[in-house]
């Protein structure tokens, strides 16, 4: 009976903070959901129909959209933890001004999103920094495109950009709990670098970098500041897409239903991430 | 060939040899390191200072690498003529409060996640991320439609409450590492000298989780700042505050110049803040309270 009373008293514990993000966030998801299919209509009046999801899922746009995201999604995830894990070996190792130079990498953490992507932006820009060199240079003719670019380059090194630290200190996290015996047990036993890094270093930070790419993907599949700054005229992300619609177009109906279809993937997407996860640490038993 | 005379000659054994190829390595893989971060991050910000001081009579225009000529001009007009002023105000009036608030909504939660066992923890400490993992723009236009309905959008209150939305899930992950970290003797020798609950609170768990607590509000802090969803659909045309400012030079009217000036006004606090604080923020609060979903 006290035990109950205790787990009772820990949950009344939890109310604030839990309870306050499950009021906002869940009344959100709620109210998009219901909207997607005509409930709580704030146009018109309201009844229970699949017209929005059909209209939206059989017009091309919405399909370039959401494998627009995907792919952003997809490669600014591989693309930070390409240039992060490197880094984060480096780290490891240490050595003389280790110190500054972290603080330095941190920068970009601090800067706030929008921040990031204009400051990119000076740099890749038709006439910026980058094609001034590369024309100084004499390595092309012309200035290339690389913002507001139909693949969207420009969005995926803004992303990267900006959030490099943040992967970098999961991954170093990671990085550090490997022990010191097990490189060297490695190193005795003949393990050559790629060996080590393949068969030591990869695994045993697996976790941290599935969560940093499942965190990133998440982020840069439904970013909408940095689309709307660097992105292209067509394809749109999902996220200004859906903007646009509520907005400009009124249709809050149809918005919602592209607002579910994020909801679902970023929840498909965390559950694979625990199934991952499941099976990574089975590994290691 | 070379190589083996130049061994014989040597008295140096080959160990040590190689032991300082390989710290002449290191330094020179550090100093390849060093010198393409600081252009990582520091061309961009370099560039940007140029950007706010081109003197409008003297356009930098294409060929040239650096502005002709410098002048405060850009300064001056983005203070005079846009309401960067109002929204520095509003900005930094909000942060403050939604820290505060996001501490005392946290505290209890992190308490019960750090120190109790109950049923369904890895549930709650999921569902204390979904902040940050819910695309911003959705949850953005849809609480909307929820605040609008409790009269709180276009509301100073609604925007407090939505900043603090943003920054409870680093206050709680932060703040449950830091409680998890308690040892368990220091509270039952407590317990055991008769220490009362409020006496426990003050001597033990506060003092304890200040280093935690001060890197959660960084962390909502800076969350607060550069909040721009939820401030772009809630709170504009009535509240502005930096983000939303920036984003009006950057969508249908792009003044870089003007942009400049609002994004150099934006970091500059932030990364100040992030040099002062950097010996508190050990990167492994970030990496122990995100590390794991």
């Amino acid at each position: 009976m006290k035990k109950n009373k205790g787990l009772l008293g820990s949950y009344l514990l939890l109310i604030p903070g839990v309870g306050f993000i499950l009021l906002f966030i869940g009344s959100s998801i709620f109210i998009t959901v219901a909207q997607s299919f005509g409930l709580f209509s704030i146009t018109g009046h309201s009844s229970l129909t699949l017209e929005n999801w059909k209209t939206i899922l059989s017009m091309q746009e919405s399909i370039d959209s959401l494998l627009f995201s995907l792919k952003m999604g997809v490669l600014s995830s591989i693309g930070t933890i390409v240039v992060a894990f490197p880094i984060a070996l480096y780290f490891r190792k240490g050595g003389v001004g280790k110190g500054m130079l972290g603080s330095i990498i941190k920068i970009p953490l601090f800067i706030p999103a929008l921040v990031a992507a204009f400051l990119i932006v000076n740099l890749l820009s038709f006439h910026g920094l980058i094609n001034s060199l590369l024309l100084a240079l004499r390595i092309i003719k012309e200035p290339l495109r690389m913002l507001n670019d139909r693949f969207g380059w420009g969005i995926v090194l803004i992303q990267i950009w900006k959030n490099l630290p943040f992967v970098l200190l999961i991954v170093m996290a990671s990085i550090a709990s490997i022990r010191d015996d097990t490189i060297d047990a490695a190193k005795n036993l003949g393990a050559g670098y790629w060996s080590i890094l393949l068969r030591i270093y990869i695994p045993l930070a697996m976790p941290g970098i599935l969560v940093s790419m499942i965190l990133m993907f998440i982020k840069a599949f439904g970013d909408f500041p940095i689309f709307s700054v660097a992105g292209p005229v067509y394809p749109t992300s999902l996220s200004v897409r859906m903007h646009l619609m509520a907005t400009l177009h009124q249709e809050w109906d149809k918005a919602a239903v592209i607002g579910v279809i994020i909801f679902v993937t970023t929840f498909i997407v965390i559950w694979l991430y625990s199934r991952l996860g499941e099976l990574v640490e089975g590994d290691e038993s | 060939m070379t190589e083996v005379k130049q061994l014989k000659s040597d008295p140096t054994p080959l160990h040590l040899i190689i032991e300082k190829r390989k710290k002449r390595f290191y330094i020179l893989l550090t100093l390849f390191f060093g010198l393409v971060q600081l252009l990582w991050v520091g061309v961009p910000i370099v560039m940007a200072v140029m950007w706010s001081l081109v003197d409008p009579a003297n356009p930098w225009s294409f060929p040239d690498m650096f502005p002709p000529s410098i002048s405060p001009h850009q300064w001056q007009y983005v203070f005079k003529y846009t309401n960067i002023a109002r929204a520095l105000k509003t900005s930094y009036a909000i942060a403050p409060i939604a820290v505060v608030l996001s501490f005392i909504l946290s505290l209890p939660t992190a308490y019960v996640m750090g120190r109790k066992n109950i049923p369904g923890k890895k549930i709650f400490m999921l569902v204390v991320l979904l902040p940050i993992i819910m695309p911003g723009m959705v949850v953005a236009l849809f609480l909307s439609r929820v605040f609008t309905s409790f009269g709180l959008s276009q509301s100073f209150f609604g925007l407090v409450l939505a900043h603090t939305l943003m920054g409870i899930p680093y206050m709680i992950r932060v703040l449950t590492t830091s409680f998890q970290a308690i040892p368990q003797d220091v509270i039952d020798a407590a317990e055991n000298l008769g220490a009362t609950t409020f006496v426990k609170i003050k001597d033990i768990f506060l003092p304890m989780i200040r280093p935690g607590l001060l890197a959660g509000m960084i962390f909502a802090f800076t969350a607060s700042i550069e909040e721009f969803n939820l401030t772009f659909i809630i709170g504009t045309p009535t509240f502005e505050t930096i983000p939303t400012i920036l984003f009006s030079f950057m969508g249908y009217n792009f003044i870089r110049t003007n942009a400049s000036v609002v994004a150099l006004i934006m970091m500059t606090p932030n990364i100040i803040m992030l040099f002062i604080v950097e010996r508190f923020l050990k990167s492994d609060y970030l990496a122990a309270s995100l590390g794991k979903m």
